[in-house]
Formats: C-alpha cells, sequence, structure tokens
C-alpha cells in the first residue's frame, strides 16, 4: 500500500509520453500516452496539468515518479525520482506475469533484452541493452521502409512466415539499406524484402543480446516494432520455435500461445514505476506542482542550452582572421583554355568515381590547363565520351601525349578508352599528394559518398580506411542537410562560421546523427549553429568512426586534406582543429586541386609510364565520340560459379574486330566486344563452362609457380591421416 | 574438434594423438573453416566473446559438431590450451596462449551447457599446457584416460606421438618455405611474408586477403613457417649477431622484452626475418578487429620492417564481413608498389648482408 492518496509515473520515450496514476491501492486511475514531437516537456508540463484539473493530482500531497529515456532532464526540475526504465519494466512483467522469463523490448532507437529467472523465492534479472547503432531498432526498419516507399499501415501488415529470405546485413541500417537496394535492383518482390528484414531484426537481437543465454519460454515482446509489426512478431515465433526444439526445451504448450505481445505494453515502464516503490517502503518523491518546469521551458531553457552547447567553430575573431589568412584557397586556378591552344600536347587523366567523373588536362610540364567534371550517369563508358567531348571542345582536340585512368571505372575503361595507365586510386592520390607535398604522411580525402584515409610511408601507401557504406562524415551527409535547411552547398561555410555558439551532436551512426539534428533544433538551436556543430563533428566521424584511427601518433604529422568537402572551409576549421587535438604539431595542408586530386595523380603517373617519343594509347576523340554500347543487368548475367552469385553487368561495346559471343545467354555479335563488371572474383569474368575449368586450372597451375604456405598448411594440416605411417 | 582459434596451429598434435589413442580417422570429426554462414546458423546468441571474431566463432564450430551432424558425435574435444609449442621456445619469457583462447572456451561450454542443453556430457574441454610436454602429458593422461576408455600410459603414449606429429608438419611446412625462398634467391624474384596469427589462415577469419597477391604471381611465406635453417639464419642476422644485439638468429629481447604471448612473439620474430632476408619485398600484417595481443606490437612490427625499406601494408580489424571493395583497392595498392619497387628493394635489402649467400651457395653445390 502506498503512502500517497495517488501515485503518478510519467516516461518520457525518445518518441512517446505515457503516464499512469494510481491510488494508493495500486488500482490504476487513469493513463494516456501520446507523441510528443521531440518537445518532451512541453508534453510532460501538459500531461500534469490535465492530470491536476482532471484527476486532482495534488502537490505537497500525491507522488510522482519518472522514467525514460528523456526523463533525466525533466526529474530535477519536477523534484522527481528516475527509476531506470529496464527496472521499471522488469518490475512490472514480474509482478503481471511471473511466469516469464524472457523479454525482449524493441524500440526506437534502442533494443533490450531482459531474463529473469525464479529459483525458489530468489530472482534475478539480466539485462542487455544496445543503444549505440542503430542495427536491430525500430529506426532500422522504418528507413528501410521508408526507402521502399511503404507507409506505416501497409509495413504492419507485411508479413514474414512462408515467404523466401534474402541475405540483408543486420549489423547497420546503412549496410542493410544498400542491401534492400540490391534486391530491389535485380527484382525480389517488397514483402519478401520486409520478410528478410524482420528476419534481420530478430537475428541481431538473438545474436548480440542474448549472450549465450536461451530465451525461454514464455516471452514477452514489448516496444513499438513488436506491437504493431505482426511479420515482426512472426519471425520471433519462427526463431524461438526452432531454437527451443533445437535446445530441447519442454514446452508447456504451443509454442505460439508462450511468446506474448501485451497490449498495454506502452504502459509497462510507468506502471513498473510504482510497482518498484511499492516493493518498497511505499514512500515516493511527493509532487511539488509544475511551476519550476514551467518557468525552465519559458526561460531556463534557453539559458541551459548555451551552457550545454559548446563555443562555434572559432573563439576569437583574430583567431579566424589568422586561419582564413592560412587557409583560404591559394591554388592558381587553371589556366583559360582556348580552342586551338598552343600545347602542342595534353596529358590527361581521369579519376572515374561513384557519383562524379573528373578530368584534367596538364601540359607535358606538369602545369594544370583544365578541368572538367560531370556527375556520373551510373555508366563509365557514358561518362567517359561525355568528359572528352568536352575536352575536345575547349582544347580544340589537341593532341594526347599520355592518358591515365583511375577510380572504380578504370579497369572497365582502360582498353576502350585506350589508357596508357590504369592506377588505383590510392596511388592516384599518392601521387598527387606527393607532387605537391612530397613529405605527406597521410592523405584524408573526403568525398561526396566516401572517405578515404591513406597513411604513407617511404613514399607508399601503407594503410588505407574506405568508408563507402556508412554516410557517416561523408560530405553529402552535410550537404542534404543543408539542402533540407534550404542552404547552397557554397554557403554552408559563412553560415557556420556566423555561429558564435554550437550543440554538440553525436558522433557515429548517420541514422541517429540525422534525429539527433531533429532533436537539436527543437530544443532551439538555429540554423547556422546546427551547419557548424555538423563541421565540428565530421571529423570526429571521419578520423574515429569511420577511419578507424585511434593513434594520431603513428599516423605521422604532415596531413594533406582533399576531396570536394575540403573545399568548405568551415570543415577545414574544424578538422585543423581537430587534428592539432591530437597531434600538436602536425602541419595540415589543403591540396591546391581538392576535387581533382585523383585526376592529377593518374596524369602524372601516365606521363611517366609514356617514354619519351612514345605514343599514347589513345583512340581518339573521333573514336570515344563513335564509342556505341548497351548493358545488361539481368538473371542472364549473374554470375553461377559460386553460392556468392554476383549480379553481374554486362557491357557490350562496339568495337572494331570486337569477338562478340554468340553462345552466350545474352548473345552479342562479331564487332562488339563485352566487358563483364559488378564481378569479385575472376571467376565472374566468364560466361562458358569451359572457360572455368580453364581458370580453375591456371589457379591451381599458380599454387604451384606461386605457392602460398598458409593455403598449403592449410589443406594438408587437418588430414585424418598420421603424416608418416 | 572445432577447427577454431589454437588448433590452427595444433592441429597435427591432436591429429596425432587421436590416431595414436587409436579413433578411426573417419570418426574424427572437424568442423569446417569458419564462415559467416556458420556462425548464423549453429552459433544463435550463444556469443562467446564480445569483441574478438575469431574467440566468438568458436560457437559456430561447437554448434556445428552439436547440432550439425546427421549422427550425434560421442565426444566433443575443445581444449583450453593454456600455453603453445613454439621453435622460439626458451629464448623468450613464455609461450602462452592468448587468454581469450581459453576464456572463449569457458564462456562457449557455459552457454551450451547451462540450460541443460544437447552438449552435456559430450563436450570435453581439457587445460592444457602443450608450451610443457611434461605437464600436458600428466594434464592430457587425468582428463582423456576415462573418456576415451583408454590407461593413462596410453594417453601419454598419444601425447607423444602427437608431438612428433606437429613436429614433423610443422618442419615439413618450413622446408617448403625454404624451397621458395631459395627458389626466389636463384631466380631474384620477390616473395610476400605474411604476418599474422594462426588462425588467419581460416578463409572465414582471414578472408583469403592474400589469394590475389599470389594469382599475380607472389609466392607467401607465412612467419609461422619461415624457415630457421641454422646457415641461413646466421647469414640474415649476421650484423645483428656480430653487432652484439642478440644472442642468437632466434633471439628477440632486443626489441620485444615482454615475451610471453607466443603468437605475438612469433609474429615479432617474423617481422625481424622479414625485414632481414631480401627476397621478401613486402610483408602484409593481418589483423583481427580489436585483438589485444595485437595491439602493442603494431607500431613495433610496421618501424622494423620499414627502416629495412620493406614495403609494408596491414589489413587490421578484420571481422565476420568481408569488405570486398576496400580490400580490392588495397590489394591492388600492394601490386602496384610491389611491381613498382620490389627490384630495387631487393637489390638493397641484399647489399646490407655479406656476399657469401647459402641460398644460392646451395644451390652451387646441388648444381
Amino acid at each position: 500500500m502506498s503512502a500517497h492518496t495517488l501515485t503518478c509515473a510519467v516516461d518520457v520515450g525518445s518518441t512517446t509520453c505515457k503516464y499512469v496514476l494510481c491510488d494508493n491501492l495500486g488500482v490504476r486511475v487513469t493513463q494516456a500516452y501520446e507523441r510528443h514531437y521531440t518537445r518532451q516537456a512541453e508534453k510532460v508540463l501538459e500531461f500534469l496539468r490535465v492530470l491536476e484539473h482532471d484527476f486532482n493530482l495534488t502537490p505537497g500531497r500525491d507522488a510522482l515518479l519518472m522514467t525514460g529515456s528523456g526523463a533525466g532532464s525533466i526529474a530535477p526540475l519536477l523534484k522527481s525520482r528516475v527509476i531506470q526504465e529496464v527496472v521499471a519494466v522488469a518490475a512490472a512483467v514480474e509482478a503481471m506475469h511471473p511466469d516469464v522469463r524472457f523479454v525482449s523490448e524493441i524500440g526506437g532507437e534502442d533494443m533490450k533484452t531482459l531474463f529473469l529467472t525464479r529459483t525458489g523465492s530468489a530472482r534475478s534479472r539480466q539485462v542487455y541493452m544496445q543503444n549505440a547503432c542503430s542495427g536491430g531498432t525500430g529506426t532500422f526498419i522504418e528507413k528501410i521502409a521508408a526507402k521502399l516507399k511503404l507507409s506505416a499501415e501497409a509495413l504492419s501488415r507485411m508479413r514474414y512466415l512462408g515467404l523466401p529470405l534474402h541475405r540483408i546485413s543486420s549489423k547497420c541500417g546503412i549496410f542493410a539499406e544498400a542491401d534492400a537496394n540490391t534486391l530491389l535492383k535485380t527484382g525480389v518482390p517488397i514483402d519478401e524484402i520486409i520478410a528478410s528484414l524482420f528476419e534481420a531484426v530478430v537475428l541481431q537481437n538473438l545474436s548480440t543480446l542474448t549472450r549465450g543465454k536461451t530465451p525461454m519460454p514464455s516471452v514477452l515482446l514489448l516496444g513499438g516494432p513488436n506491437q504493431f509489426f505482426q511479420g515482426l512478431r512472426e519471425a520471433w515465433l519462427h526463431h524461438l520455435r526452432t531454437m527451443w526444439k533445437e535446445r530441447g526445451v519442454s514446452l508447456d504448450g504451443e509454442a505460439k500461445d508462450l511468446i506474448r505481445i501485451p497490449e498495454e505494453a506502452l504502459y509497462y515502464a510507468a506502471m513498473g514505476c510504482i510497482q518498484t516503490v511499492s516493493e518498497g517502503d511505499g514512500r515516493a518523491p511527493v509532487y511539488r506542482g509544475t511551476t519550476e518546469l514551467a518557468r525552465w521551458i519559458a526561460e531556463g531553457r534557453e539559458l541551459r542550452k548555451r551552457e550545454q552547447g559548446g563555443t562555434a567553430l572559432w573563439r576569437t575573431a583574430e583567431e579566424l582572421a589568422s586561419f582564413e589568412h592560412r587557409y583560404t584557397r591559394t591554388a592558381p586556378a587553371p589556366a583559360a583554355p582556348r580552342a586551338g591552344c598552343s600545347h602542342a600536347a595534353l596529358v590527361i587523366g581521369c579519376d572515374f568515381g561513384s557519383t562524379t567523373a573528373k578530368a584534367v588536362c596538364m601540359s607535358p610540364d606538369g602545369e594544370l590547363l583544365d578541368s572538367v567534371y560531370a556527375l556520373s550517369h551510373g555508366n563509365p563508358i557514358e561518362d567517359a565520351r561525355a568528359l572528352f567531348a568536352t575536352i575536345r571542345e575547349r582544347t580544340g582536340a589537341a593532341p594526347v601525349r599520355a592518358l591515365g585512368l583511375t577510380g572504380y571505372g578504370k579497369n572497365l575503361l582502360d582498353s576502350v578508352i585506350g589508357a596508357d595507365l590504369a592506377i588505383v586510386e590510392t596511388v592516384a592520390h599518392a601521387t598527387a599528394g606527393l607532387h605537391f607535398f612530397p613529405d605527406t604522411d597521410c592523405i584524408c580525402d573526403v568525398g561526396g559518398t566516401d572517405v578515404k584515409i591513406m597513411l604513407l610511408r617511404n613514399g607508399a601507401v601503407y594503410d588505407f580506411r574506405l568508408n563507402s557504406q556508412c554516410s557517416s562524415g561523408n560530405g553529402a551527409f552535410l550537404q542534404g542537410v543543408a539542402e533540407r535547411f534550404g542552404i547552397a552547398l557554397d554557403d554552408i561555410a559563412a553560415r557556420a562560421f556566423a555561429a558564435r555558439s554550437m550543440p554538440r551532436l553525436a558522433m557515429g551512426c548517420g541514422v541517429f546523427l540525422q534525429s539527433d539534428i531533429v532533436n537539436q533544433q527543437r530544443k532551439g538551436w538555429s540554423v547556422d549553429e546546427i551547419l557548424a556543430a555538423l563541421c565540428a563533428v565530421l571529423p570526429r566521424n571521419v578520423w574515429l568512426y569511420a577511419g578507424g584511427i585511434n593513434n594520431f601518433a603513428q599516423v605521422g604529422r604532415k596531413y594533406v586534406l582533399q576531396g570536394g568537402t575540403h573545399r568548405n572551409l568551415a570543415v577545414v576549421k574544424a578538422q585543423v582543429d581537430f587534428i592539432r587535438s591530437k597531434v600538436p604539431e602536425a602541419e595540415i595542408v589543403v591540396h591546391p586541386y581538392c576535387g581533382e586530386a585523383g585526376a592529377i595523380g593518374a596524369a602524372l603517373a601516365a606521363k611517366r609510364s609514356v617514354g619519351a617519343g612514345a605514343k599514347s594509347r589513345f583512340r581518339g576523340y573521333r573514336a570515344m565520340e563513335a564509342l556505341r554500347f548497351k548493358s545488361t543487368t539481368s538473371a542472364d548475367t549473374q554470375c553461377r560459379w559460386c553460392e556468392n552469385q554476383c549480379q553481374r553487368t554486362f557491357v557490350d561495346v562496339r568495337v572494331p574486330g570486337g569477338p562478340g559471343r554468340p553462345r552466350s545467354k545474352v548473345p552479342l555479335q562479331p564487332g562488339w566486344d563485352r566487358i563483364i563488371v559488378n564481378n569479385s572474383c575472376p571467376k565472374g569474368l566468364i560466361e562458358d563452362p569451359k572457360e572455368v575449368k580453364q581458370v580453375n586450372e591456371d589457379i591451381e597451375c599458380g599454387n604451384g609457380a606461386y605457392p602460398d604456405v598458409g593455403k598449403l598448411a592449410h589443406e594438408l594440416a587437418f588430414r585424418r591421416q598420421a603424416a608418416r605411417r | 574438434m572445432p577447427k577454431a582459434l589454437s588448433l590452427w596451429s595444433t592441429h597435427r598434435f591432436w591429429l596425432g594423438l587421436l590416431l595414436e589413442l587409436g579413433v578411426k580417422p573417419r570418426n574424427i570429426v572437424l568442423s569446417s573453416d569458419t564462415s559467416e554462414a556458420q556462425f548464423r546458423k549453429y552459433a544463435k546468441g550463444r556469443v562467446a566473446v564480445e569483441t574478438c571474431y575469431p574467440a566468438k566463432c568458436l560457437s559456430g564450430h561447437v554448434g556445428q559438431l552439436l547440432l550439425g551432424q546427421r549422427r550425434p558425435l560421442d565426444l566433443i574435444l575443445c581444449p583450453m590450451v593454456y600455453s603453445l609449442p613454439s621453435f622460439i621456445a626458451g629464448r623468450v619469457q613464455d609461450t602462452l596462449s592468448c587468454s581469450r583462447d581459453m576464456g572463449a572456451v569457458e564462456s562457449m561450454k557455459s552457454s551450451f551447457l547451462d540450460e541443460g542443453g544437447s552438449g552435456n556430457g559430450r563436450l570435453l574441454t581439457p587445460l592444457v599446457s602443450l608450451g610443457e610436454p611434461a605437464i600436458a602429458e600428466r594434464q592430457l593422461a587425468e582428463s582423456l584416460a576415462e573418456p576415451f576408455g583408454v590407461r593413462r600410459r596410453d594417453v601419454v603414449r598419444a601425447v607423444r606421438a602427437g608431438y612428433r606429429e606437429l613436429r614433423e608438419f610443422d618442419s615439413e611446412m618450413r622446408d617448403r618455405s625454404m624451397e621458395i625462398l631459395s627458389c626466389c634467391a636463384r631466380q631474384g624474384s620477390p616473395c610476400i611474408g605474411v604476418l599474422g596469427r594462426p588462425y588467419h589462415m581460416d578463409p572465414g577469419i582471414g578472408h583469403r586477403i592474400v589469394d590475389t597477391l599470389q594469382r599475380q604471381g607472389y609466392p607467401l611465406l607465412w612467419n609461422q613457417y619461415f624457415p630457421k635453417d641454422e646457415a641461413l639464419l646466421r647469414w640474415l642476422f649476421a650484423p645483428d649477431l656480430k653487432a652484439g644485439f642478440v644472442s642468437d638468429p632466434l633471439d628477440i629481447s632486443d626489441v620485444w622484452p615482454a615475451s610471453f604471448s607466443s603468437n605475438t612473439n612469433e609474429i615479432v620474430w617474423g617481422a625481424k626475418f622479414a625485414a632481414r632476408c631480401p627476397w621478401i619485398s613486402c610483408v602484409v600484417r593481418l589483423s583481427s578487429y580489436e585483438c589485444g595481443m595485437d595491439q602493442p606490437t603494431h607500431t613495433p612490427v610496421q618501424r622494423m620492417v620499414e627502416a629495412s625499406g620493406t614495403l609494408f601494408f596491414k589489413f587490421g580489424d578484420l571481422d565476420a564481413t568481408k569488405p570486398s571493395g576496400s580490400i580490392a583497392i588495397r590489394t591492388e595498392t600492394v601490386l602496384h608498389y610491389l611491381a613498382e619497387r620490389s627490384e630495387s628493394i631487393l637489390s638493397q635489402k641484399r647489399a646490407r648482408l655479406p656476399p657469401q649467400c647459402p641460398l644460392t651457395q646451395i644451390q652451387a653445390e646441388v648444381g
């Protein structure tokens, strides 16, 4: 029995607020839940006023308890006590469902499991929680559903049982999105993709949050996603049933009856607070009224926001001026190219990236004459044709002395364009970096969609970090946020520098960063302040999160920043401050040609590779214009040589003397040549089974000619007979 | 037996022991190589240790043996290996295995047994100090005699057979490495030295990263099986011996005083060897995600290798996913520098050593 006439418990979650009001016997008087649209304090105030007015909640007499992820900042204003939400949920479950041994609660941005054991009168609770990554949470599901343009309504009705499943990464929402995209492109129906997603969520929960324990019946599923998505519940049923069978768990009834989704699950945390108190001495903090909360909402919040935030990207005007003086782009603009320009020959370098294609024209002396930039249309041949048409027009079809390629499209285009050299991106960037800054230790390239960090020693790239699957830290993310605020890319820096203070954004998962931004905005931070915060968090995401670099002393002291994102001075400022905080003596320079470094490296390397007097293999501008191709991605182009079943694309190009492939599943006439892309191993370049035999023989032959002792040990070490018997 | 962790360096010991105990070859079942599918299907939440992927995978291997067999197995032998046999034992402080190695067995066991699960009675997890044969004999005699229905002295005999088998295998692999090096020496061609832990030979842990390098015509030597031919080592370490930095070529006390961990010691020695061996123009370092044992070795190993002018490339933080895109770019990078620099690296490193090379001498004698 409670010592108070009424006891109220408020649960402040990441998307909704809930309350429960009980009398002194623990009987529920009323309850409600509403979305707070990130205005948590306002919603709590509104709730309390309703409770005072309609249900006679009385300051000084009754009690107030709080729980939930948002309770921490509000409870002190109400002089209330916070009960950890998992503890609260466990108390409610134990009181209401004494037979439950396992609870899974999937929230918007977290997931928890709870193991309840009972030995005689002793009870124990073991809680596991994950809230650092979106993998396996409600956001994870909703993000992909949004991508597939599914309404919440439709999603809630999607099924799991009986549908074919596909592989979807359960580790990260962004990886999963890429998987879902691929499945969609290959024609997998949406219901199968969603079923696979439910599978991924359950597997993620089971594999990270059970830590070797078996979830024993009865099982309770809590949280929005478990409650609302039928398919998710089916996936749980399937996996738990299989697991119980495999592990010989004896069931007291049908498996489906042992997995329950209580209707009032939403209120369990709030009810658990009251339960926890009543299990103790029945005393809870006395409700002191809403005055202080109301005052804080009106005035104090603004003050606290400033206190909690950090200084902006700069401290003093002098500091900013000196930074701008040092880092404002000083690169000489490329000489304006003229039609029929006097340069007898061009050295051309092209960088075919995943989102853009770039080319630079240099003089044989290494002077940058012109650069051409085009958004990628997804097919490197088309991109190449466009680039060369522009170069031809701008240079008056100047003769080409050497041509180098880099970027993911380089292998495909190598023979089609007639390049003198195709080099890997790392080497191209290193060549360009070392050309301008010979003592470089580290090149940090932050592009639109990927982050590359190249660590150099003795003039060679010894380690390389690439993060192209996680949006955290890349330029597109920054640009995307700016666009939503209606700010042009070129204006981001000025706006970010205008901020005098800024909120602290959380490093890490891009999915959560997005929601954090919305939160900060609701807290009253301005667009400029948020942009400053985003620039400030970028280096942490680039180096620590995406790059996984912790030991900066090992990296070295000279850093080159390049990639289009470093055209933004606010980002450069944040980078400089961050790197200096790790390596105080660091020298940090911005590449004079930020976005073109890859293409410049390719050009420089190509120039070196074509000896004096030798002729370039470039097919010529006319041949480029006449280039005809078609590409096919279908079930017929899928690789069948191993279980990976890579979805290849056949790019067929018309070239004089092309051999054609008349017997292919996608037949090709003579006069055409086929380039196979998106394969992940040499076998993927093959269509004819006879060729596979040849490749296998070649691999075997290689094992003999260039042995790998590790592979040999692997083959011989597990023989089931003694060696010399 | 689960093909996991220490089994990747002690395989022949255990197989030799089982065969000597009279287990028929067809009755010895090994789990398959590590794979994501194996982990997904059989580990299902029976996660042993959180961050160390190779340790985590043990649950998948044991799960496969417990649940994935047509006929249930009589015994699953999953030893907790305390120390390891090592070719540099005696010159180092100790040859301990990683503590996670033992911890993984213990926590895997509890996850399969705690809840009256299917592993009861069949899972045998003896603690064994393989680095000290006399102790190992006693430990295994105690733990294996009864389950195998043999006398203790039969187990002791089998343990000795196991050690013999392992020694023979290791020396066979070293011979192969020696042949490869001799061939490189004759042809003046480069090869690659791989520095990693034994389980990086498992395609599911090492992700076959070095395969592409081999396909492009570079032989690969792994530090566990670097040759220890006396004449070769005396030649490679001649300057160090002369300067008194080390007392013998297998000594690592000059660079690694805290030499307790067996695999770490061997990696460090491997780095010294690779830095000196002229034909190893490039070192590839493999390391799994957040490996606490590897962590302190990264800088010294890299510095040693780089100081000699040898190319050094690191593939770190390996875990369950094979990042194909990033691996492809890195291997292409490695190949670029190998082609560009091997020749000059080889001649620079060769010039530092005494003129008379035992590898080419052997060839001259045979010829």
